[in-house]
C-alpha cells in the first residue's frame, strides 16, 4: 500500500510555528517610503498644477518602485499599515520642489544602503531604485 | 541598449562593464565633435568620468588576477552620427547601455565593490537624464535605470 502524494505534509514549521508572525522583510521600510513618496508627489501636483509635467513621471516612478518592491517582498503590506495619504507643507512651487528634494535625498541614501546590504538576487532592483532617486534630484533642479 | 545576457560571475560582470566603458569613451569622441558650448563641455566631462571608471576597472581586474581585455580599435555606430540631434541621441543611449552593465554587476559584487558599481550605475543614470534634458526628450527620467527593457 502506498502512502502518498495526496497526504498533507506535517512539517514542524507549519504545525507549531503557524501562529507566529513572520519577521518583517528588511525591504518593508523602503516599499513604504516609495509609496509615501508617490503620494507626496501627487499632493505636490495637486497643490501646484504648473509642476504637473515635471512631477507626474516621478510620481509614477515611485509608484512603480513601490509595486516592484512589494512583488520582491512577496507578501502583502503588513496589516495595520495605515493607508498612505502623505501631505506636503509648502504651497508655492519653489517651496514644494525644495521639500521634494529633501525627501529624495534621504530616500536615495536609504535605497543605496539597502542595495549595499541586500542579497545578490535583490541587488539589481535596489540599485535601479537608488539610481532613479538620484535622477529625480537632477530633475528637481 | 542594455545587456542581452546576464554575466555568469564577477569577473565576467566587471569585464563586461569594462567593455562598455571602452565603448563609451570611444563614442564620446564622436559625440563631442557635433556639440558646442555647454553640451560639448558636458561631453568632455562625461568622457573623463568614463576614463576614470575604465582605469579603476583595469586595476581591479588586474588585482583579482583576471585577464584584462584590450580596447577595440573602433566600434560600429548604431546609426550615422552627423549632427547635434544624433549626437545627443547616442549620448543618451551610451549612458543607458553602460548603466545596464553596471547594474548587471551588482548581484556579482559585495561590500565596497558593490558600492562602486552602484556609484557607476547612478552616475550613468544621472548623465542620461541630463542628456535627455539637453535633447528636450521627455520624460527625462526612467523608473528603473539600467534594467533591460
Amino acid at each position: 500500500m502506498a502512502l502518498g502524494g495526496a497526504a498533507v505534509p506535517l512539517t514542524g514549521c507549519e504545525l507549531f510555528d503557524g501562529d507566529k508572525p513572520k519577521p518583517p522583510d528588511p525591504l518593508e521600510p523602503l516599499a513604504a517610503e516609495a509609496a509615501d513618496l508617490a503620494g507626496r508627489y501627487r499632493a505636490a501636483i495637486a497643490a501646484a498644477s504648473t509642476l504637473a509635467d515635471r512631477l507626474t513621471p516621478i510620481a509614477g516612478a515611485h509608484q512603480a518602485h513601490a509595486d516592484e518592491l512589494r512583488r520582491v517582498i512577496g507578501r502583502p503590506a503588513p496589516s495595520g499599515t495605515p493607508a498612505a495619504s502623505p501631505t506636503v507643507a509648502a504651497t508655492d512651487p519653489d517651496g514644494l520642489l525644495a521639500e521634494l528634494r529633501q525627501a529624495e535625498q534621504q530616500a536615495r541614501e536609504n535605497a543605496a544602503k539597502a542595495c549595499a546590504a541586500a542579497p545578490a538576487e535583490r541587488a539589481a532592483v535596489l540599485g535601479s531604485v537608488a539610481a532613479a532617486r538620484a535622477t529625480h534630484l537632477e530633475a528637481l533642479k | 541598449m542594455t545587456p542581452r545576457t546576464a554575466p555568469a560571475g564577477p569577473t565576467q560582470a566587471l569585464t563586461d562593464a569594462l567593455a562598455a566603458e571602452y565603448a563609451a569613451i570611444w563614442a564620446y569622441g564622436v559625440i563631442g565633435v557635433h556639440l558646442t558650448e555647454a553640451a560639448r563641455t558636458a561631453a568632455r566631462s562625461a568622457e573623463a568620468a568614463h576614463r576614470t571608471r575604465r582605469d579603476a576597472l583595469i586595476l581591479q581586474l588586474n588585482d583579482s588576477g583576471a585577464q584584462v581585455p584590450a580596447d577595440q580599435a573602433g566600434y560600429a555606430l548604431p546609426y550615422p552620427v552627423t549632427d547635434r540631434a544624433s549626437a545627443l541621441k547616442l549620448a543618451v543611449e551610451i549612458e543607458e547601455r553602460t548603466a545596464g552593465h553596471w547594474r548587471a554587476a551588482l548581484p556579482h559584487t559585495t561590500g565596497t565593490d558593490r558600492n562602486k558599481a552602484l556609484a557607476a550605475l547612478t552616475d550613468c543614470a544621472v548623465r542620461a537624464t541630463r542628456w535627455r534634458r539637453t535633447a528636450k526628450v521627455t520624460p527625462i527620467t526612467v523608473p528603473f535605470p539600467g534594467r533591460p527593457s
